[in-house]
């Protein structure tokens, strides 16, 4: 199973978009098909008042404006159960309210928001996807390589994720690596270390807290390793602490140069 | 170019694009000011290429999805599906378009009929030589054609009768609409499920005649069955040719492979069952109100004669004129890959 489907745009350029996985695909149905379940309800207790109370009766003659409220009734719970995932997919640009809190969505292979040709191809086959409870959409999903039931084979379309990834159990966003913590040509200069290093120790800085000190032990040294080798430290023997001090001088010292050249543009800025 | 110079001289293009998406909304482009809505044009295609750049200096993931994501939402909002009006739509649909596309795979139609109609045969005769093999093939309802006083065409309208006939119309024809459904859904076993829908069909509706005919009242059979039947029968067909043309497309690719011939046979098929739904409604309505009426047995299949042959010169005679060139904007079926019915 791969995960990313490609979209090439017009402008020749891939995007990559995260395929949703088997269980939040199938938590969205099963919050779809409760949603249904509620409708039927509501509409069967309509169905029973319509009807009256003697519908057990056979010989009993409904009044002619309830024969037209049930046959009513009838047409609206065939219209609901063929319906609902055609017309919510559309309205949603692909997303059903299940899916929609699931944060997936339905979408073309290879770019393109479905249309109605998609969504009354892979709703229509729903029957036999459905098959002991969307056991055959299961299969199918597990072994196709971009997770397709029949359906979406049939239609040319797959399910993305539009949920933000979680690199961490409990990732402190405020300090997760994204460009807010940019690096700047001057901590590199002055730490004499590549950006790659550079993220990772401060990375490792920000986040140190949240590992178990064996884990620190076991992964600062590979972390450090060719650093130190480079600048002529030792690495053998050290403490668990002097290796961090290591990583907070680095660290600190990048900091302090980013800052003093913010500073620096800040007045350049200014005098001009 | 650095990754560090890249991430600094790149990012307020990022953090606009960003803005002026986080502007529309749900809304869609239309709230944006002729210059921002330039500006979109002249952002997105630099910050898609970003995020191909981003993943060739394998930047940390976070950021290299953070910029694919603002990509992928600006392109989104620029190759947007156009609205098109349901209402023109459906009209052009079955007024030219449906009974051209049955035109186009009438092929696949002719073999469901002949399936149902070998089948049916077969059924006809077994029942007529063996009258206690009805058992096999109708499981219930067995009650409308039990006793050997046989029913007269007025007794069997009496059956019809005493339901109501507005909640019948309407559960027939649900019915009848989930049976072709799922006869083209089925398509996707290669056409094995279809044929067996088919082979159901057909059988049952054979051995019900002859059953009939049997205890001598094939005219209130007819009487009964022709006023909704014609229609209805000739939908279901049209339906098994749905599933079979979906189905044949994945056993016999042909040039194509088999998933894009999927694709190519499902769209084709699709089309042809939604449009058999008037059809149904039809069929129900006539169902519900006609044939427990009381109106003579030769007026109701006079009835099932004339919608049959309406519908049938529906489907071969209407939409034959070609429009005048550039008229029209593109129908919903046209567009895909286009094959006909023969050479697949």
């Amino acid at each position: 199973m791969l995960d990313y489907d490609l979209i090439e745009t017009p402008e020749n350029v891939e995007l990559e978009r995260r395929l949703a996985g088997i269980g939040s695909r199938f938590l969205a149905g099963l919050l779809d098909n409760l949603v249904l379940l509620a409708a039927y309800i509501v509409l069967f207790l309509l169905f029973l008042a319509a009807w009256g109370v003697d519908i057990l009766d056979e010989d009993k003659i409904i009044g002619a404006a309830s024969t037209v409220v049930v046959a009513f009734l009838i047409l609206v719970f065939f219209i609901v159960y063929w319906g609902y995932f055609v017309f919510f997919e559309l309205r949603g640009n692909g997303r059903t309210l299940g899916k929609k809190h699931m944060k997936i969505r339905v979408v073309r292979v290879g770019g393109g928001p479905i249309t109605f040709t998609d969504v009354a191809i892979r709703n229509l086959l729903r029957p036999v996807d459905g098959f002991g409870f969307y056991g055959i959409a299961g299969l199918f999903m597990f072994f196709s390589k971009k997770a397709q039931r029949l359906g979406d084979m049939a239609a040319g379309t797959v399910v993305i994720t539009e949920q933000d990834r979680d690199y961490s159990a409990r990732a402190n966003k405020r300090l997760a690596a994204t460009w807010e913590a940019e690096i700047t040509p001057e901590a590199l200069r002055t730490t004499g270390l590549t950006p790659r290093e550079y993220n990772i120790l401060r990375n490792y800085w920000a986040r140190r807290s949240q590992f178990t000190e064996e884990a620190r032990q076991r992964v600062l040294p590979r972390l450090l390793g060719p650093i130190l080798e480079r600048t002529g430290h030792q690495l053998e023997g050290q403490s668990l602490e002097a290796l961090e001090e290591y990583v907070r001088g680095f660290v600190s010292k990048g900091a302090r140069a980013e800052q003093e050249e913010t500073k620096e543009e800040q007045q350049q800025s200014d005098q001009q | 170019m650095t990754p560090a110079w890249f991430i600094q001289t790149r990012k307020p293009a990022w953090e606009r694009l960003e803005q002026l998406i986080a502007r529309t909304g749900s809304r869609g482009v239309r709230v944006l000011a002729e210059k921002e809505l330039h500006e979109l044009t002249r952002l997105y295609p630099a910050v898609a290429i970003d995020a191909a750049r981003a993943r060739m200096y394998k930047l940390d993931r976070t950021t290299q999805e953070r910029i694919n994501r603002i990509a992928i939402a600006a392109h989104g909002l620029l190759y947007k599906r156009r609205r098109t009006k349901v209402l023109p739509t459906l009209m052009r649909f079955f007024s030219t378009d449906y009974p051209r596309h049955f035109r186009r795979l009438w092929p696949y139609v002719v073999f469901s009929v002949a399936m149902f109609f070998v089948s049916g045969l077969g059924a006809y005769v077994t029942v007529q030589l063996r009258p206690s093999l009805i058992h096999v093939f109708i499981a219930e309802q067995l009650d409308m054609v039990d006793g050997e006083k046989g029913m007269s065409a007025e007794d069997m309208s009496e059956r019809y009768r005493r339901m109501p006939h507005a909640p019948m119309a309407a559960g027939l024809m649900v019915n009848n609409i989930s049976v072709a459904f799922n006869a083209f859904a089925f398509g996707i076993t290669g056409g094995i499920g279809t044929c067996y829908v088919l082979l159901v069909n057909g059988t049952m509706l054979g051995a019900f005649i002859a059953h009939f005919t049997n205890h001598n009242q094939a005219y209130a059979c007819w009487a009964n069955l022709t006023p909704h039947g014609v229609l209805e029968i000739m939908a279901i067909l049209i339906a098994g040719g749905a599933g079979l043309r979906m189905g044949l497309s994945l056993a016999i690719p042909g040039a194509l492979t088999r998933k894009a011939s999927l694709r190519a046979g499902a769209k084709d098929a699709v089309f042809l069952v939604l449009g058999t739904i008037p059809m149904f409604v039809i069929a129900g309505i006539i169902e519900g109100f006609v044939t427990p009426s009381y109106i003579s047995g030769d007026a109701k299949i006079a009835v099932g004669l004339i919608t049959g042959t309406a519908a049938l010169a529906y489907l071969l005679l209407l939409g034959r004129a070609r429009p005048a060139a550039g008229s029209g904007r593109p129908g919903i079926i046209a567009g895909g890959p286009t094959l006909s019915a023969g050479n697949d």
